[in-house]
């Protein structure tokens, strides 16, 4: 992920039509107000530290490893939110559960996040809240390119535009759901959005190219 | 009774009516007739930029760092500049805005460690082409002039 | 003897398009009619997506801040006060008390602003002009106090990660207790025009209700969930930026229809005159906060939301230890209260359509991002 968003990542700052200015002048300025500090040169990027989980140990994330065992992979909390890492064929009857048992019945949102680099690509999290409780929880499962997770409409209505929202920016496709098709973007768009590989500054070269037949100006 | 008498008689209705005719009174009147009457907008609002001159020797306050460039977010900033051998610093030569872009969020005023970047009051800012958006360092030194109407 | 034959009656799909004075931005609704009553919809958006959620990834922390405020454009304060909290929360870091002060009266004022957009173009798609000018005229008022004090009227950009860029300006103080004081009569003079009236009253009783369970079940939030009886607000269930110490009541409806969402509403504002005349009073000094100058997390992920206007608006922000974001997911609660538009219209004729798109206060730029 770090080799794929740097190069991009420092050419808006850097660039905006000359690069040769900004470059010097770049290194000059130490106290840089708003801006990336590694503007200009940097080393081979390293990938970066891992999340810096802590355990959680209550009540709820032990009834929740009896009930589900080795498919829950951990529960841990990061800054006072808590989590459950779990493995994908656990996900909706983990969340079924949380409903029924544990009062989790307010799904706020389902999201996903892109890792290129791992084999399993697809970082899937839905975030849950219980009214009675007054706490919120976090469900997360890693998923490969292609597979298809199963939808979570049987156990909360509001996943049906979520999830449709989900298939439209990163091409995940819910096995299940009654609607399954491409929401904000039009219906013959090829390709999705938010994954990794697709660059803004490449995709708005290649539609001014296109469309507007001049050269963009990124 | 006294409800049934209320909903024949249009109680409801005419109440309403009420506060529309108390509003008729033309000391209420909010419009403002522009383009004769320019609005007088806040010290503070974000709107044409401007490049400071120094007014005891009339050359620019900008030293070319480069800040404003980076602190956008649209990258529309570019800022040439060339180095001075006899005082060693950079001089500016030339500075480009792209005002088709701008959404005057003010990341560069706030960026400027001279104050020599500066958004304005002035927000007539519109043009007939759209190279004549993107203004160049006469243009951020001297300000728009929109047409001034008297009638 | 000639044979009568029946026309075979099919259902009329007819089209709100996408340009439509009712839909309160580019939605486009595909209902399905039996004659005048409304047998399903199918909301088709996108209108307005313009990818602000991969724009994140390729902005700084502090460049993306203006682009938040463009999402719900109506009440933009109060997004970048979502996406601030959310960052901080990242760094671990929290705004100082003066400066979590003025986030409150200047979120308060934007509630007022939003809400009184909501009543005005609500009341002319029920077809009441009068409340629509009324309304601008007083979120003129509050409009002129984010100009004074931050230089922008709608696309404030006015909170930093840290605190605030500004500095209150004088007369901050005056201001505000000037238009608070004008401003309680105007609600009145509001109601006056509106809640006994009958046609207003025909209009929405009864329309497009939504119980408490099924607003939980469709994860709606917001004054449409307070109307159908649940008291939850996220600024007295879990408070962020100093909420805690301002006393306020949340106004809650009985049955979820649309005149109840509209006391609801009404009632809000009202409160949250209340809680900008607590906050004005105890502004403390000290310093106003500091943006750090350059933002790298710690690698990690943070969601936390807030209580806009329409509904819980969240920030779901994943940090790799870089200057830019690498995941910046919105909450946008139009979206999700969009969704239970559906259930709602079900029954209804044509013009509970108009009446419930309105009173669910959907802005199309929260909608798309």
């Amino acid at each position: 992920m770090a080799d794929e968003q740097k190069p991009e990542g420092s050419a808006p700052p850097a660039s905006g039509g000359s690069a040769e200015p900004a470059k010097p002048s770049a290194e000059t300025p130490k106290a840089a107000a708003p801006k990336p500090a590694a503007g200009g040169g940097h080393a081979p990027p390293k990938p970066p530290a891992p999340m810096a989980a802590t355990p959680w140990e209550d009540d709820l994330p032990k009834q929740v490893k009896d009930r589900f065992g080795g498919q829950i992979m951990a529960a841990s909390s990061y800054l006072g939110q808590n989590f459950f890492a779990v493995k994908p064929e656990a996900a909706i009857p983990v969340l079924e559960f949380l409903k029924l048992e544990a009062d989790f019945d307010y799904l706020v949102d389902i999201t996903a996040v892109d890792y290129p680099h791992r084999a399993e690509r697809f970082d899937l999290v839905y975030i849950l809240y219980s009214f009675a409780r007054n706490e919120r929880i976090r469900v997360k499962t890693m998923i490969a390119d292609g597979v298809k997770p199963p939808s979570a409409v049987g156990v909360h209505l509001a996943a049906n535009w979520i999830e449709r929202e989900v298939f439209d920016m990163f091409g995940i496709e819910f096995t299940g759901h009654p609607d399954m098709r491409r929401i904000l973007l039009p219906e013959e768009w090829e390709g999705f959005p938010l994954r990794k590989e697709n660059s803004i500054i490449k995709q708005d070269d290649r539609w001014v190219r296109e469309n507007l037949g001049i050269e963009s100006g990124q | 009774m006294k409800k049934f008498l209320r909903t024949i008689f249009l109680v409801d209705l005419f109440q309403g009516l009420w506060v529309t005719f108390r509003n008729q009174n033309p000391k209420y009147i909010y419009t403002e007739q522009y383009p004769a009457e320019r609005p007088k907008v806040a010290e503070r609002y974000r709107g044409a930029p401007r490049l400071n001159i120094n007014p005891d020797n009339g050359e620019t306050l900008c030293i070319a760092c480069n800040l404003c460039a980076l602190a956008c977010p649209e990258t529309l900033i570019v800022v040439t500049s060339e180095r001075n051998e006899q005082t060693r610093r950079k001089e500016l030569t030339t500075f480009t805005y792209d005002l088709s872009r701008c959404m005057f969020c003010g990341l560069c005023e706030d960026a400027c460690p001279v104050d020599a970047l500066e958004l304005t009051q002035d927000f007539e800012l519109a043009t007939y082409t759209r190279e004549g958006q993107i203004w160049d360092r006469q243009m951020l030194e001297e300000g728009p002039t929109p047409t001034q109407y008297k009638c | 003897m000639p044979e009568t034959t029946f026309l075979d009656s099919t259902e009329l799909v007819l089209n709100m398009g996408p340009q439509h004075p009712s839909t309160h931005g580019v939605l486009r609704v595909i209902l399905k009619l039996d004659g005048e009553k409304v047998m399903g919809t199918e909301c088709v958006i996108g209108y307005l997506h313009r990818g602000v959620e991969k724009i994140g990834e390729n902005r700084t922390y502090q460049q993306f801040a203006p682009y938040v405020d463009r999402m719900d454009y109506v009440a933009a304060v109060s997004n970048g006060l979502g996406y601030c909290l959310a960052v901080e929360k990242l760094l671990n870091i929290e705004a100082p008390p003066r400066a979590q002060v003025t986030r409150v009266i200047l979120t308060e004022l934007n509630r007022i602003a939003s809400h009184l957009l909501w009543l005005g173009t609500h009341a002319l798609d029920i077809g009441a002009i009068t409340p629509v000018f009324y309304c601008f005229r007083e979120r003129e008022e509050v409009l002129k106090i984010f100009e004074n004090y931050c230089g922008a009227r709608l696309t404030t950009h006015a909170f930093r990660i840290g605190g605030l860029q500004y500095e209150l300006y004088d007369g901050f103080e005056e201001q505000v207790k000037a238009f608070c004081d004008m401003f309680l009569p105007k609600v009145d003079e509001y109601e006056e025009l509106l809640t006994n009236n009958r046609i207003w009253v025909a209009r929405l009783k009864g329309v497009g209700i939504l119980t408490g369970d099924e607003c939980k079940e469709f994860g709606v939030t917001g004054p449409v969930l307070r109307a159908a009886g649940v008291k939850w607000d996220l600024r007295k269930a879990q408070p962020y930026s100093g909420y805690e110490q301002y006393d306020f009541e949340i106004p809650t409806g009985e049955n979820g229809d649309t005149y109840d969402r509209y006391m609801v509403r009404m009632q809000e504002m009202r409160q949250a005159v209340r809680i900008i005349r607590q906050a004005v009073e105890k502004i403390p000094s000290g310093p106003i906060g500091k943006t750090p100058k350059v933002i790298k997390p710690a690698t990690g992920e943070v969601y936390v939301s807030i209580e806009a206007p329409k509904g819980e608006l969240g920030y779901f922000v994943v940090s790799d230890n870089s200057t830019q974001p690498y995941r910046v997911r919105v909450r946008p609660p139009s979206f999700v209260n969009l969704q239970a538009l559906d259930r709602m219209v079900r029954g209804g004729l044509v013009a509970d359509v108009v009446a419930i798109i309105g009173t669910l206060d959907i802005v199309l730029g929260e909608v798309d991002r």
